[in-house]
C-alpha cells in the first residue's frame, strides 16, 4: 500500500464519515402549526357534554284553550257607506278622429280609432327620476342607399366619395415648397340597417342591459397546423396521436415546404385584412337565394398583396345559380379592395400569400 | 414494449410539432359583414349600324338604364364620367377604363334594322373587375314599334344575370284609373306597361269597376263590376276586350274573384243571405264548389303558386286575420296574430311569402310574412294603403296609396321587399287596385 493509497483511503474514510453524521441526508423537518390546548379533567369534561344528552320526552301537555266565539253579528250600523274618494287617473287627451277615407270598397277605419288600452298614467316625478335612468333616446339609423357595418354620416355637399378621409388641400404661398392641391374626401354616407317607412321609433328606456360578449372559440389547433397539402375542407376525423405525428413529420419532409419568414400574423392584421374585404363585398345587388349560400373562395396575392388568382373552393346553402352569383360578389369584393394591394405586413408573406376566405352572409338576410 | 412504444410516440410528437405548426397553409379569414349599397354600372347608349337606328339605340339604353336603377339595387354611372367610348359591338372592352370611374357592370349592345324593317338588338354583360362576360351575347328581333319590350327584355337579362333571379321589366300592370271629385269619381279598367307607359283603356266608366286579376299567361283577365248594380264577377279577355259574366247563384253577390295556377279554376267570395263565403269555379263547365261554410265573412282569396292551398281573409275570430286552407275547403290554419286587422293577402309567385294589408293604430301598412305567420315586416305606412300584388320575381310589391282629405288622390306606389325603394309608380290619372302580369313572352 503505497502513500497514495493511504490517503486516497483516509480522504474517502473521512468523507463518507462526514457524509453520514455530518447531517448530509437530513431532511428539513417540515413546516408545522401548533395550537395551544388546554387540559380538563374528567369532571369538567363531564360537566360540559351534561347539556348533550338528550331531553326526557313530555308526555302531559295542556292543550290551549279555544278563544270565544262571538255568534253575534256585530253591529254595522244602519247609515250608508260614505262613497269613497276615488281619484280618475287622468287620461290622455284623445286626438281628433282621423277623416274617413271616402273610398267604398274599404272597410272605414272606425274600429281602429277606439283603443281598448288602458289610458298611460304620468308617473310621479320622483318615481321617474328611481326607476327610469335619464337616458338619451337612442339613435335612430338614418335612410341612405348604403348599409354597412359601421354608419357614416353624410359628407359635405363638394366632398368626394372616397374610402379615406381626407381633408382638401390649397396651395399655401408661404409654404417653402408648394402644396399640392387636392379636393377633400370622405366615405359615402351609410346606415347600418334598412329603415322601412313602418318603423316605430325606439323606445328611450333601453329594453334589455347589455351583456358582455362571450369570448371567441379558440381557434382550432387543426387549422393552424394544417400542411400545404391538406385538403381545405377535409375534415380532421384522425385523432391518433402517432400517426397525426408521423403524417405531419414525413409530410413536412416529403414536400419540403420551406418555414415561413417572419413572425406570423397577428389578429389585429388579419382584423384588417377582414375589415378591408368586408368594405367591398357588396350584397346589395344578391337575389334572397343568393344570400343563403355561403362561400368559401381562395386567393393567392403578389408580395404587393394583389390577388393573382381566385378560385371558388366550396360553397353550402344553394346551388346552381346562387351560388355563381354569391361567388361572383366574393370575387368582386377581392379583386375591387385588393386593386391596389392589400395593406398587409410585407415581412410576413410566406403567412398571407395563400389565404381561405368564406364569405358567409348569414348577418346580410334581413339588414 | 409499452414503454418503447411510448418513448418512440413522445419523440415523434417533438419532432413533428415545431415543424407542423410551422407549415405555411392558408390564412383563413372569414367575412360575415358586408355592404349593401346599388352596384354600380354603365350603359351607353347601343352603337347604331345605321343613322335611323341611332335614336333607337339611344332610347334603348335610357330604358334599360330607367330599368335597372329603378330597382334600387343598381346605380348608373353618369356618361359623363366615361373614360373610353363604345364605337363597335364586337370591339374588345378597355376594363381598366371602366374599372377607373368603378363601373362594376358594364352593358353593351348595338342597334340595326334589318331588310325587312325588323329591329335586331344585340347586348353583352360584362363583369368589370373579373374581365369578363357574364353569360353570352344575346340578340333579340323585334317589330320597331316594340323597341320598349326589347329594351326591357335586355333589362331582365341584365338583371338576372347579376342577382341570380328573374327580373320582372316585361310585364304589364292592370289596374283601375280614377277620375273625378272623390265622391263622384269614375272608375274603368286600365292596363300599362310595369314602368306606366303605354296605358290603354280596358273599359269605359260607365259603370264601377273593381279588383282587376291577371290569368297565369296574361291574356285574361277577372274582375267585379257593379254593371247589374250588385256586384258580378266578369272575365275579359285582353286581346280582343271580349268580355263575359260568370254565371253564378241567382240572388247572390260575388266578388274578390283570382284565378288558379291551371289558368281554368277561379275563386272568389259570394254573398247569399248576409252571410259571405269562398267558392271555387270551373271556367271550363262553370260548376262552383263551396268552400266555407262559416257564419263570418270569408273574402280575398289567393291561391298558392301550386294550386294546393288558399290564403284568404276571415272575421271568424272577432277581427279579420288571414288563415290558410287547403284549395278544396276543410279547416283553416290563422297565420295572423299581430295586433291590427289584416286583409287582402296575397301569395307570393315564389312561394314563401304572403303580402298583406294591416291596419293598426289608426294607419294602413303593406307588409309581409311568412306562411306560419313569421317574420312579419311592415314596409309602408301611411293614412291608406292597401291591395299588394307581386312582381313576377317576388321580389318587389306594388299596392294603392290613397292621401287624406276631400281632395285625396289614389296613387299606385311600389316597395322592394326589403322595405327599401319605396316609390311611385307614374300614371296620368288617379290609380287603384293594382294587378301585376306575369312575364310576358
Amino acid at each position: 500500500m503505497n502513500t497514495g493509497q493511504i490517503i486516497s483511503g483516509a480522504g474517502h474514510l473521512a468523507l463518507i464519515g462526514w457524509a453520514l453524521f455530518g447531517g448530509v441526508f437530513r431532511a428539513e423537518p417540515l413546516p408545522f402549526a401548533v395550537t395551544d390546548v388546554t387540559a380538563i379533567s374528567g369532571e369538567e369534561y363531564a360537566a360540559l357534554i351534561a347539556p348533550q344528552t338528550a331531553p326526557e320526552t313530555a308526555v302531559d301537555i295542556a292543550a290551549p284553550e279555544a278563544p270565544e266565539v262571538e255568534e253575534s253579528a256585530p253591529d254595522l250600523g244602519s247609515g250608508a257607506d260614505d262613497q269613497p274618494e276615488i281619484t280618475q287617473p287622468e287620461v290622455a287627451a284623445t286626438p281628433p278622429p282621423d277623416t274617413r277615407p271616402e273610398v267604398t270598397e274599404v272597410t272605414p277605419p272606425a274600429e281602429a280609432e277606439v283603443s281598448d288600452e288602458a289610458p298611460e298614467l304620468t308617473p310621479p316625478a320622483e318615481d321617474t327620476a328611481v326607476l327610469v335612468p335619464d337616458v338619451a333616446p337612442e339613435a335612430q339609423p338614418q335612410d341612405a342607399d348604403r348599409v354597412a357595418p359601421e354608419p357614416v354620416a353624410q359628407p359635405e355637399p363638394d366632398t368626394q366619395v372616397d374610402d379615406v378621409v381626407q381633408p382638401e388641400t390649397v396651395p399655401d404661398q408661404a409654404a417653402d415648397t408648394p402644396r399640392e392641391e387636392t379636393d377633400a374626401t370622405a366615405p359615402e354616407e351609410a346606415t347600418t340597417e334598412i329603415v322601412t317607412e313602418a318603423e316605430e321609433p325606439a323606445q328611450a328606456a333601453p329594453s334589455r342591459s347589455l351583456r358582455p360578449q362571450t369570448r371567441p372559440a379558440r381557434p382550432e389547433p387543426q387549422a393552424e397546423t394544417q400542411t400545404a397539402q391538406q385538403a381545405p375542407d377535409e375534415p380532421a376525423v384522425d385523432n391518433n396521436a402517432v400517426d397525426d405525428a408521423v403524417a405531419a413529420a414525413i409530410g413536412g419532409a416529403e414536400t419540403g415546404t420551406a418555414t415561413p419568414s417572419g413572425p406570423p400574423m397577428t389578429r389585429g392584421e388579419k382584423d384588417a385584412l377582414r375589415v378591408a374585404v368586408q368594405r367591398c363585398w357588396n350584397v346589395g345587388s344578391l337575389s334572397t337565394d343568393a344570400l343563403q349560400v355561403t362561400v368559401v373562395v381562395g386567393v393567392t396575392l403578389d408580395s404587393a398583396g394583389k390577388p393573382t388568382s381566385i378560385k371558388q373552393l366550396s360553397a353550402t346553402g344553394g346551388s346552381g345559380g346562387a351560388v355563381s352569383k354569391a361567388y361572383e360578389a366574393a370575387r368582386r369584393a377581392v379583386l375591387r379592395c385588393g386593386a391596389n394591394g392589400f395593406d398587409l405586413p410585407r415581412d410576413k408573406y410566406d403567412h398571407w400569400r395563400d389565404i381561405e376566405m368564406t364569405f358567409n352572409p348569414e348577418n346580410m338576410r334581413i339588414k | 414494449m409499452m414503454k418503447r412504444f411510448l418513448t418512440l410516440l413522445m419523440a415523434l410528437t417533438l419532432l413533428a410539432a415545431p415543424l407542423a405548426a410551422q407549415s405555411p397553409g392558408p390564412l383563413r379569414i372569414e367575412i360575415d359583414e358586408g355592404v349593401i349599397e346599388p352596384l354600380p354600372y354603365a350603359v351607353p347608349d347601343f352603337v347604331a349600324d345605321t343613322g335611323a337606328a341611332a335614336e333607337l339605340g339611344r332610347n334603348i339604353a335610357r330604358v334599360i338604364a330607367a330599368d335597372l336603377s329603378g330597382t334600387g339595387l343598381f346605380r348608373e354611372l353618369p356618361s359623363e364620367a366615361f373614360i373610353s367610348q363604345i364605337t363597335s359591338f364586337s370591339s374588345p372592352v378597355q376594363f381598366a377604363d371602366w374599372k377607373a370611374i368603378n363601373a362594376q357592370a358594364l352593358i353593351t349592345g348595338a342597334v340595326s334594322v334589318d331588310a325587312a324593317g325588323k329591329l335586331v338588338v344585340r347586348f353583352r354583360v360584362y363583369d368589370v373587375f373579373a374581365g369578363q362576360e357574364l353569360g353570352q351575347g344575346l340578340q333579340l328581333v323585334g317589330t320597331q314599334d316594340g323597341w320598349r319590350r326589347m329594351a326591357h327584355k335586355v333589362a331582365d337579362q341584365v338583371y338576372s344575370r347579376i342577382t341570380g333571379e328573374g327580373g320582372y321589366f316585361d310585364s304589364r300592370v292592370v289596374f283601375v284609373a280614377e277620375s273625378g271629385p272623390k265622391d263622384a269619381r269614375s272608375k274603368r279598367l286600365a292596363i300599362m306597361d310595369y314602368d306606366g307607359a303605354n296605358v290603354k283603356y280596358l273599359t269605359d266608366s260607365s259603370s264601377i269597376v273593381l279588383a282587376p286579376r291577371f290569368s297565369p299567361t296574361g291574356d285574361r283577365i277577372l274582375y267585379t263590376s257593379y254593371e247589374t248594380g250588385e256586384p258580378r264577377i266578369y272575365e275579359l279577355n285582353i286581346g280582343n276586350v271580349s268580355r263575359r259574366v260568370l254565371q253564378t247563384q241567382a240572388g247572390t253577390m260575388s266578388f274578390a274573384p283570382r284565378f288558379g295556377p291551371d289558368g281554368q279554376t277561379v275563386i272568389f267570395s259570394q254573398t247569399q243571405g248576409g252571410n259571405t263565403d269562398l267558392f271555387s269555379m270551373n271556367l271550363a263547365t262553370g260548376s262552383s264548389t263551396r268552400l266555407t261554410s262559416a257564419p263570418s265573412i270569408e273574402t280575398a282569396p289567393s291561391f298558392s303558386p301550386d294550386g294546393r292551398q288558399i290564403v284568404f281573409e276571415s272575421d271568424r275570430s272577432g277581427t279579420p286575420q288571414l288563415y290558410v286552407m287547403s284549395s278544396g275547403g276543410g279547416e283553416a290554419r290563422r297565420i295572423s296574430f299581430g295586433q291590427g286587422r289584416y286583409g287582402t293577402p296575397v301569395w307570393s309567385p315564389r312561394g314563401d311569402l304572403v303580402a298583406f294589408t294591416k291596419q293598426s293604430k289608426g294607419r294602413f301598412h303593406i307588409g309581409v310574412m311568412r306562411l306560419d305567420g313569421s317574420e312579419e315586416r311592415l314596409l309602408t305606412a301611411s293614412f291608406l294603403d292597401e291591395g299588394p300584388t307581386w312582381a313576377p320575381n317576388g321580389r318587389v310589391i306594388m299596392f294603392t296609396r290613397e292621401t287624406q282629405g276631400a281632395s285625396g288622390r289614389a296613387s299606385l306606389y311600389s316597395v322592394d321587399i326589403s322595405g327599401r325603394n319605396l316609390k311611385p309608380v307614374p300614371t296620368d290619372t288617379g290609380a287603384s287596385d293594382p294587378a301585376w302580369s306575369p312575364l310576358q313572352n
